[in-house]
């Protein structure tokens, strides 16, 4: 079975690299391919990255609320190159109802500082067991 | 946190005794205020810490308006942040700055912005001390100094050096490391001249020490910057005495109490050494640094963000014991946004009622001569140093920058941290231990959740700027910048001629990357004013 791959990626001028590096470690630590794009990409770059890396998952790690505007031009993007990958959003910054808001603009999952490291592993193996099957 | 040991892993015994502290006392204590300064830069004066909490917020008005604020609840001295544009050298109407003008800290990018920030703020008595980037602070500051009729020579203040770090970890300026380099030496050069009581050289080993660094390698990777743009410096020919007073330190203080008041005198302790049996520094302010702390945001959490304001606390109670110099202790709502309102009161009024009621300023250096922390001070200073002597050791310091070697350091420890926080090895109460359903755990959320809309029209209004300035002078001042950049010249004469003429730190900023050889834009989006002038 070839390995899950994942890309991992911070928009903008969010500069905070924590979470991202740390979500990638721990990604890798389980076997998975991560693709780490780090700081100051924009939409563009993620779909860019997604599509030549074969992405089976996105994962945005956010701690500025830049990610409110651009993760729905991500999706945006994403549907306008006919991608079919799961987005998933990561950060302490991310309130339980703009969780709401991004899960409702199609993002596939939400995940906050203190979320349990099993059920990230496992949404992200879900997401791309079903990606692939879709 | 093992029960036995620090965070930097230094183990602890139950008890400690006489035979644990050891060393005689003038030559590894001193009095306050006597070298080797472990227990003290200065003698005993009850006077406390400079209180102050992090600012900047919007735009410069705002901004302004956040400060009064601040003086009116008894600040006594100003720490203003720039959004991460700003910290980044990034003019507001670049593309990628849009969704976060003014979010993160305040906007700023010309002259103007520095006078409409510090309207009506006494520069000869508020110390200011600036997060931004410290070539264009120190422009604006001097030249509004000259403005009010202010003499340059008494602003008090800082600015921050982070030539080897702000690249891979936080703020970002997309120059080389040569060129930043030289921009540190220019500003410090510059100050001990123009501003001799402003402190132009501040290690700041707070920004790059929440990238989950302990102790022990926060301090370590401080003085391997402060070393080598010391010997820059002398390089130039300066004397050690003409600058090294106005090196200051800024840490950051996680919640390891004895640990952090530990470090606090061991840093006195190794910078007294350094410059005097090192570099040779007769001046004793030379040898003496003076220590101002922001409490660590990476200690506090989102969740049930009333527990923060106890760790504020906590915190302040041993930086008053480590005694430093100013504190800003990293408030309740942190983990969402730069302080509101409500934190900035919460922050302030802990650090006053600590200051005021407890009695905590009547003794200095309560610790000195304690078995337990003499022992642990001389364990985290010979860590500190082994760590020094172990990164020199793998060759040149700036060849460590640019071959990525910091970089790789600052991953393995952000892997690590996160690491420590989801297996509790790290406890945070209210995150991964004592944690309550969210729906329970209300308590000041609503405040600590709101937010700071980005400012659009902030990006209007600088883009229109752009068209209005009289191109003549500023195309030429630009020009003679990259003229400078190209000698061995001091560029702070040649940068303030630009920013009078209505220069913009992005621009500005572009002008030193063209004149280096590299891209006036780094993100490709920009080109730059004077073409691409040889």
């Amino acid at each position: 079975m070839t390995p899950i791959r994942v890309l991992v990626g911070v928009l903008g001028m969010d500069q905070h690299e924590l979470g991202a590096i740390g979500i990638a470690r721990m990604l890798r630590d389980q076997g998975m391919e991560v693709i780490y794009t780090g700081c100051f990409n924009t939409p563009e770059t993620i779909v860019q990255a997604a599509m030549q890396e074969d992405a089976d998952v996105i994962g945005i790690s956010s701690h500025s609320w830049e990610y409110l505007y651009y993760t729905p031009e991500l999706l945006e993007l994403l549907k306008q190159n006919d991608l079919d990958v799961p987005v998933v959003l990561g950060g302490s910054v991310i309130t339980e109802e703009d969780a709401g808001k991004m899960l409702d603009k199609g993002v596939a999952a939400v995940f906050g500082s203190g979320s349990a490291m099993t059920d990230m592993i496992d949404t992200v193996r879900n997401l791309a067991a079903s990606a692939a099957t879709s | 946190m093992k029960e036995n040991a620090t965070r930097s892993g230094i183990n602890l015994s139950p008890v400690y005794g006489p035979s644990d502290a050891n060393g005689d006392y003038s030559r590894r204590f001193g009095n306050p205020g006597e070298y080797p300064f472990t227990r003290g830069t200065r003698a005993y004066s009850g006077r406390g810490w400079i209180q102050r909490e992090l600012s900047g917020e919007g735009d410069p008005k705002r901004s302004n308006e956040q400060f009064k604020y601040l003086m009116t609840l008894g600040q006594t001295g100003l720490d203003v942040i720039g959004d991460s544009p700003t910290m980044s050298l990034m003019d507001p109407d670049h593309p990628l700055a849009r969704y976060t003008v003014g979010t993160q800290g305040v906007s700023l990018c010309r002259h103007d912005d520095y006078r409409q920030l510090l309207d009506g703020i006494p520069l000869d008595q508020m110390s200011i001390s600036s997060s931004g980037p410290s070539m264009f602070t120190v422009a604006s500051l001097y030249l509004l100094a000259k403005e009010r009729g202010v003499s340059p020579g008494v602003l008090r203040g800082s600015v921050i050096e982070w030539p080897f770090y702000s690249e891979h970890c936080s703020y970002a300026y997309k120059m080389p490391f040569d060129l930043h380099l030289r921009m540190s030496c220019d500003v410090i050069e510059f100050c001990s001249k123009e501003m001799p009581k402003f402190h132009g050289f501040l290690e700041d080993t707070y920004f790059f020490s929440e990238a989950g660094l302990n102790a022990v390698e926060e301090a370590a990777l401080g003085f391997v910057e402060i070393r080598h743009i010391v010997r820059a410096l002398l390089a130039r020919g300066l004397d050690i005495d003409s600058f090294a007073p106005r090196i200051a330190i800024l840490t950051n203080c996680s919640m390891d109490f004895y640990e952090e008041i530990a470090k606090i005198r061991a840093m006195r302790r190794i910078f007294a050494r350094m410059m005097k049996e090192e570099f040779g520094a007769k001046d004793p302010r030379s040898q003496a640094v003076n220590i101002a702390v922001h409490t660590s945001g990476l200690s506090l959490t989102t969740e049930q963000p009333a527990n923060n304001i106890v760790r504020g606390a906590v915190q302040t109670v041993a930086l008053g014991l480590a005694g430093v110099t100013a504190l800003e202790i990293s408030t309740f709502d942190e983990g969402y946004r730069t302080p509101s309102k409500e934190a900035h009161l919460v922050g302030l009024r802990t650090q006053q009622v600590i200051d005021l009621e407890t009695n905590i300023n009547s003794v200095q250096d309560p610790f000195g001569g304690s078995w337990f922390m003499e022992s642990l001070t001389d364990e985290v200073e010979a860590r500190i140093l082994d760590m020094v002597n172990e990164i020199e050791s793998l060759g040149d310091p700036a060849e460590l920058v640019s071959s990525g070697y910091f970089k790789q350091f600052f991953h393995g420890t952000m892997g690590r941290y996160h690491r420590q926080v989801h297996d509790g090895e790290v406890l945070k109460v209210g995150m991964n231990v004592h944690q309550m359903p969210a729906e329970q755990d209300t308590l000041l959320r609503d405040i600590s959740e709101e937010k700071i809309e980005p400012l659009f029209d902030r990006v209007e209004e600088i883009s229109a700027y752009r068209d209005k300035r009289d191109h003549k002078p500023l195309l030429d001042s630009l020009q003679r910048l990259h003229d400078v950049v190209q000698t061995d010249e001091n560029m702070l004469e040649a940068v303030l001629e630009c920013t009078l003429a209505g220069a913009t730190m992005g621009e500005i900023a572009g002008i030193l990357r063209q004149a280096w050889g590299t891209p006036y834009d780094p993100y490709g989006h920009l080109e730059s004013p004077i073409g691409s002038a040889q």
